[in-house]
């Protein structure tokens, strides 16, 4: 940040690196093993009398010269141009600290020189005692180039104690010195068979062709026990952050580790196959195939050592966004835009966003990151996001999701400004700004007579909302299946509920009754449910239309897990069909009563936010792209093979390993589906409201297609949180509960959020989704206007303490007076206002919860005075339309 | 913009700046020897060659045999001073390096690239006499095109005034064109090359007894007359150059102070006389006076640079985090590092006497 940055946009500071680097090492441990290879063949030909052998060593040499001190020691010099135009502020570290390091290193660097030069131009005129002496003074000044620059090259991986004292000799002789030194030097002479292989191949006496390649050979395949000890104690002399991070397996590692495994086995059976008899050509071929894997081999180790010190490079000083450690609270308090020397723009306005955004760009990320080039390539990594502000929250989540990327240092402007230039100027791409258009239904009423109809028919959903994910070929992580509740009350001054010798029908809004037509789910049905499930048959067994079964604990009528999805006939998206409930004399078959309720369900998960797609069916729906992306990120956090299960036609629902209590026991190891969805994402939505919850939750969202938050509360300007706490808070109340039954993962998951209504996180009470949930008393205590409006951390703390599942002191369930959560009478749904109110409309014309105003006629047929169902419950109703 | 605000924080150094300003000058005038000889050798090679290709067959094949080695020591000469010049003006140089990068890092290939021109120059002058011009030219022209950068690359650093020009070229291709004494300057460092090329070829033909007599005198005096008329052109080319400096700069030696007046009149009188005792063939004197020039110009540049920072910066004022023993740890190894050479550059020696074995 105290730098210009050279704006490279394909090649990205990444990639002209690791070009530069990966080229240089190959060639420069060459420089040290071949030393030793040549003195020490020059020796065996001395000691053997052999002109041949000499012979050869003179024109390997010459190889070797040209090689290493042209290419070898050009690019490396190479590497202190780049390094420097790339990321000057970490080479200027460098410099400071180590000058004297990379002085003495230039004495050797001299000593190479002129040793070479001499040993190869005085070859064959120089005693052979002399000569010989020549060489091993170049192998030495060589090994000793290597020696320094080892020190510093781990420094920036293990700086260690230099971290707290700066002194030289700390930092040089850091944790990792020692077994770096010795892993490189048998590098180094592995190299040196591999490379003797290409001048060795190229003799044209078949015995000598066959004995020098042989010679290679043990060169090439006998350092390889050293090298894995040395491995061995590289890895395990790494600090736990970084081996704990390589034991993960990162993802983008991972192919990496994978080569570097694999490859040595494959140089190893390589070396011994060039020691059996081959025509020249195949053994050609097969020394230059080696040299590519030793390329891929030992770039790999390289990548992965680089790779090891993110965010940092130089581990726990200075990030790869070259804002040292301590000073990042600074930064991220003033702005980097503040704090950065190189930018045009001290402030952002409305005006400058995107070039603000641009230059972000290239102060914070550019090092690493390309624009449409082959590494780390932006444009793809930001691909999904379909909105600045989803992308801006993903900024906000940089490190605590992606241990390998430093914290997003800036403002929330900044993130924004950043999220708007890469979004509008890379991917050109505006957000969307008009809402959908909500095609206004209409609904009958069925007639209920006050003074005349012996029977009062309630009727409402479980849930105030069935949210399912129609990427059925995919994954599901909830599918169709809206529960009914009806209640039959026989009127009279002593209301009766009635459970026996009726019959309760249900009946699906009609377009809604080929739920098969809409989604995929019964083709996939075998393979998310485990079973075999009839077309537009529900989990329960039930159609969309038929008999409601008698729940006679609750002395309810339940119609469980129906097949309905919110798309009509045709496909046009309608989250709240209506079922029709009729109520019939078993005997006589006489119709007793009739009612209507919604089965809410919507389709509108916001997934695709951020990660990429449209909508399945115009205004909702996961579309196959969202959900394949879903599955992709979950498979390289996670490193499952969803994808893979899921395109050999076997999708899974996410239950199968997440436990969820209103679903599966899943693995009990895992994190439950509630707090492994909200714990991870919630670490990109900190410091926000309610819309941190539509981000996900996206039917829920007063701009949505669904706006399933319809009820009392809706219109008396509450949101999420009032009731279900700040995300964090949310995340944290579910995480903690995992914690403490023993997951790790949640730990992973808590680090990075602070809570947000409470001082400290001890005092959040942990909770397990689905059961402990917002208590309705916590705020109406006793049943009284409230004192409070948050009902974050006051939980419920069984099942039945569930609004849904609560009943009055008579036994009337809280829903059926009023309504589902989410949907509370009075409601205002907005594809039809009185959608929601049909009960209340019909049985006592009016959207108050049932017997508000003092309309306890409704079932007893006559006033009451005392308030049997539960305080305050005699009285008019507060919140009037 | 004020430039002022764009400088970078400098890192703190080991020990005193003095030490590195030491280090700086000294290794700075072995890498520009070795440049010098470098480029000036090509170039009269090249003319040579040009003009009679003949004649001169045998004296580019000694220069062709030459000109890898003056590389190999002209990069590795240049690897040190370019360390400590970062050391005390790393954020300077490192911002006008990323302003103009891919000009900078584009030198890398270029070395690369004349080096192995310079290699098949040598290895291939008989196989590919044919191509010689063409070996030759190229790899002269990449290394005057590295030196270009290389003056692009100075004079930026040390005008942060220009920096600001960043913003509207920040991809990298920037070169410091509007620079007035961006000509002159790179000028003065070329035809200074021709000058001690010319030297360094005479004091090579004055050891080359295998030569014939003749032959070999014709080419002292050869080399001591492209030293003395190069010097006269590079006389020519340092004053305009001088003029060409901004008033302040300038000021400090004329008179505005008294050591940097002092050093350059010494530069001056040590160019005249390097004229005078090459035109008079006193190949050692001439050699003594160059090299007293070249000491005493490298200390006027110096100057020259510290009067174009000074209303920024001066290396006085970086802040010191004293540890000594590393440099005492490159000193001694720098002394034993000098003495193996020594010692292989005696086996050498030795070699060409030594019976083959």
């Amino acid at each position: 940040m105290n730098y210009p940055v050279w704006e490279l946009t394909f090649f990205g500071g990444g990639l002209t690196i690791a070009l530069m680097a990966v080229i240089h090492v190959f060639v420069s441990h060459f420089a040290i093993g071949g030393g030793l290879f040549l003195v020490l063949t020059e020796w065996k030909g001395y000691r053997e009398k052999s002109p041949a052998i000499i012979d050869y060593v003179r024109k390997h040499t010459k190889f070797f010269l040209l090689l290493t001190m042209v290419f070898g020691a050009m690019t490396g010099v190479g590497i202190w141009f780049v390094i420097g135009l790339i990321n000057p502020a970490t080479t200027s570290i460098l410099i400071h600290n180590f000058v004297f390091a990379w002085a003495i290193e230039w004495v050797f660097f001299v000593g190479e020189i002129v040793s070479l030069l001499i040993y190869y131009y005085t070859f064959g005129r120089m005693s052979q005692r002399n000569h010989l002496i020549l060489g091993w003074l170049y192998f030495i000044f060589a090994w000793l180039s290597l020696f320094v620059i080892n020190g510093i090259i781990d420094f920036m991986l293990t700086p260690g104690k230099w971290l707290e004292t700066g002194n030289f000799w700390h930092g040089f002789f850091n944790p990792t010195f020692w077994p770096s030194l010795f892993f490189r030097t048998f590098i180094a002479l592995i190299l040196a068979g591999l490379y003797g292989f290409l001048t060795a191949t190229a003799i044209k006496d078949d015995a000598f062709r066959l004995r020098m390649v042989r010679y290679c050979a043990t060169w090439l395949v006998a350092p390889f026990l050293l090298l894995f000890a040395a491995t061995w104690w590289y890895v395990n002399a790494l600090p736990e952050p970084i081996a704990t991070m390589l034991r993960e397996q990162p993802t983008d590692l991972l192919p990496f580790l994978n080569v570097f495994m694999v490859a040595a086995p494959v140089l190893i059976l390589g070396g011994l196959l060039m020691a059996i008899r081959l025509p020249q050509v195949a053994k050609q071929s097969l020394a230059g195939l080696l040299m590519l894997i030793g390329l891929i081999y030992f770039g790999s180790f390289e990548y992965i050592r680089e790779g090891s010190r993110r965010p940092y490079t130089i581990y726990n000083h200075i990030f790869s966004h070259s804002i040292v450690k301590k000073e990042l609270p600074g930064v991220a308090e003033a702005g980097v835009l503040r704090y950065a020397k190189w930018t045009e723009f001290k402030e952002i306005t409305e005006e400058n966003r995107r070039k603000a955004g641009r230059r972000l760009f290239y102060l914070g990320c550019a090092a690493c990151h390309s624009i449409n080039g082959p590494t780390r390539d932006i444009v793809t990594l930001t691909r999904g996001y379909a909105t600045v502000d989803a992308l801006a929250a993903r900024l906000s989540g940089l490190a605590e999701l992606n241990s390998a990327m430093p914290p997003f240092p800036g403002t929330e402007e900044e993130r924004r400004a950043l999220a708007a230039f890469i979004l509008q100027d890379l991917h050109q791409r505006q957000d969307r700004t008009s809402m959908p258009t909500i095609a206004q239904q209409q609904h009958e009423t069925p007639a209920f007579d006050p003074a005349k109809s012996q029977y009062a028919l309630l009727a409402w959903s479980e849930y105030g909302m069935h949210s399912i994910t129609d990427s059925d070929a995919l994954f599901t992580m909830r599918m169709p299946g809206s529960t009914i509740n009806a209640m039959l009350i026989k009127r009279g001054p002593a209301p009766e509920v009635i459970t026996t010798g009726v019959e309760l029908r249900y009946g699906v809004e009609t377009g809604f009754e080929n739920p098969a037509g809409q989604v995929d789910f019964w083709q996939h049905a075998a393979s998310l449910t485990d079973r075999e499930l009839p077309t537009n048959t529900g989990l329960a067994g039930n159609s969309t239309s038929g008999v409601m079964q008698v729940d006679d604990d609750r002395r309810l009528f339940v119609a469980k897990e129906l097949p309905v999805v919110p798309y009509k006939e045709g496909g046009s998206y309608q989250p709240y069909p209506l079922i029709t409930i009729e109520a019939k004399d078993q005997a006589s078959g006489a119709v007793l009563a009739a009612t209507k309720a919604v089965a809410p369900v919507s389709t509108e998960w916001g997934c695709r936010n951020c990660h990429g797609g449209g909508w399945r069916k115009g205004v909702a729906g996961l579309s196959p792209v969202t959900a394949g992306n879903v599955l992709l990120a979950h498979d390289r956090y996670n490193k499952t093979t969803l994808v893979e299960l899921a395109k050999s036609g076997r999708p899974v629902r996410c239950q199968i390993c997440h436990p969820d209590p209103r679903g599966d026991h899943g693995n009990p190891a895992v994190l439950s589906l509630s707090a492994a969805i909200h714990g991870f994402h919630a670490n990109t939505l900190k410091g926000r409201g309610a819309d941190a919850c539509f981000f996900c939750h996206q039917d829920a969202a007063p701009h949505g297609a669904t706006r399933f938050f319809r009820g009392i509360h809706n219109e008396l300007g509450f949101d999420c949180t009032n009731c279900h706490g700040a995300i964090e808070d949310h995340a944290l109340s579910l995480l903690l509960a995992e914690q403490q039954a023993g997951k790790k993962a949640a730990e992973k998951r808590m680090r990075h959020l602070p809570p947000r209504e409470v001082a400290d996180l001890n005092e959040i009470k942990p909770r397990q989704a689905w059961i402990n949930q917002p208590d309705c008393l916590s705020c109406h205590e006793d049943f009284q206007p409230p004192a409070t409006i948050t009902a974050f951390n006051k939980w419920t703390t069984r099942e039945s303490e569930l609004y849904r599942r609560r009943t009055d002191n008579m036994g009337i369930p809280c829903a059926a007076c009023h309504n589902s959560p989410h949907a509370l009478f009075p409601a205002t749904n907005p594809y039809d206002a009185e959608r929601d109110n049909i009960v209340p409309r019909q049985h006592q014309g009016n959207p108050y919860p049932l017997g508000a105003n003092k309309n306890c006629t409704l079932c007893h047929t006559k006033d009451m005075k005392e308030e049997m169902h539960h305080p305050n419950s005699l009285r008019m109703m507060r919140n009037v339309r | 913009m004020n430039p002022a605000t764009l400088i970078p924080a400098p890192d703190p150094l080991q020990v005193p700046w003095g030490w590195f300003q030491f280090l700086l000058l000294l290794t700075f005038f072995l890498h520009i020897v070795t440049m010098n000889i470098m480029v000036g050798c090509g170039f009269i090679a090249l003319v040579k060659q040009l003009a009679n290709p003949e004649k001169n067959r045998e004296f580019c094949r000694d220069v062709s045999e030459k000109l890898t080695y003056s590389i190999a020591f002209t990069v590795n000469f240049g690897v040190a001073p370019l360390l400590f010049l970062q050391v005390l003006y790393g954020h300077f140089m490192y911002t006008s390096s990323v302003i103009m990068g891919a000009y900078w890092l584009s030198i890398v290939f270029f070395l690369i690239a004349a080096y192995y021109l310079a290699y098949l120059y040598k290895f291939k002058f008989d196989a590919w006499a044919v191509r010689q011009n063409w070996l030759l030219g190229s790899s002269l022209a990449i290394m005057l095109l590295i030196g270009f950068f290389f003056t692009n690359n100075i004079t930026l650093m040390q005008t942060p005034e220009t920096w600001p020009l960043y913003f509207n070229h920040p991809g990298g291709f920037f070169l410091n064109l509007a620079e007035p004494t961006l000509i002159t300057r790179y000028l003065h460092f070329m035809v200074a090359a021709v000058a001690t090329g010319g030297l360094f070829l005479a004091g090579l033909a004055s050891f080359q007894h295998r030569l014939p007599e003749q032959e070999r005198k014709a080419r002292i005096k050869s080399g001591l007359m492209w030293f003395s008329y190069a010097t006269m052109v590079e006389i020519a080319v340092g004053i305009v150059f001088l003029f060409n400096l901004p008033k302040p700069v300038l000021k400090i030696f004329i008179g505005g102070d008294w050591l940097a007046t002092v050093l350059f009149f010494t530069a001056m009188a040590g160019a005249f006389f390097s004229v005078v005792y090459g035109m008079k063939e006193k190949l050692w004197h001439a050699a003594a006076a160059l090299g007293a020039t070249i000491l005493t110009m490298i200390l006027v540049r110096d100057l020259a640079r510290q009067a174009y920072l000074k209303p920024y910066f001066t290396p006085a004022d970086l802040p010191v985090a004293a540890q000594y023993s590393p440099m005492l740890l490159f000193f001694a190894i720098l002394a034993i590092g000098l003495g193996i050479i020594y010692y292989m550059l005696r086996l050498a020696w030795r070699s060409a006497k030594e019976v083959r074995p």
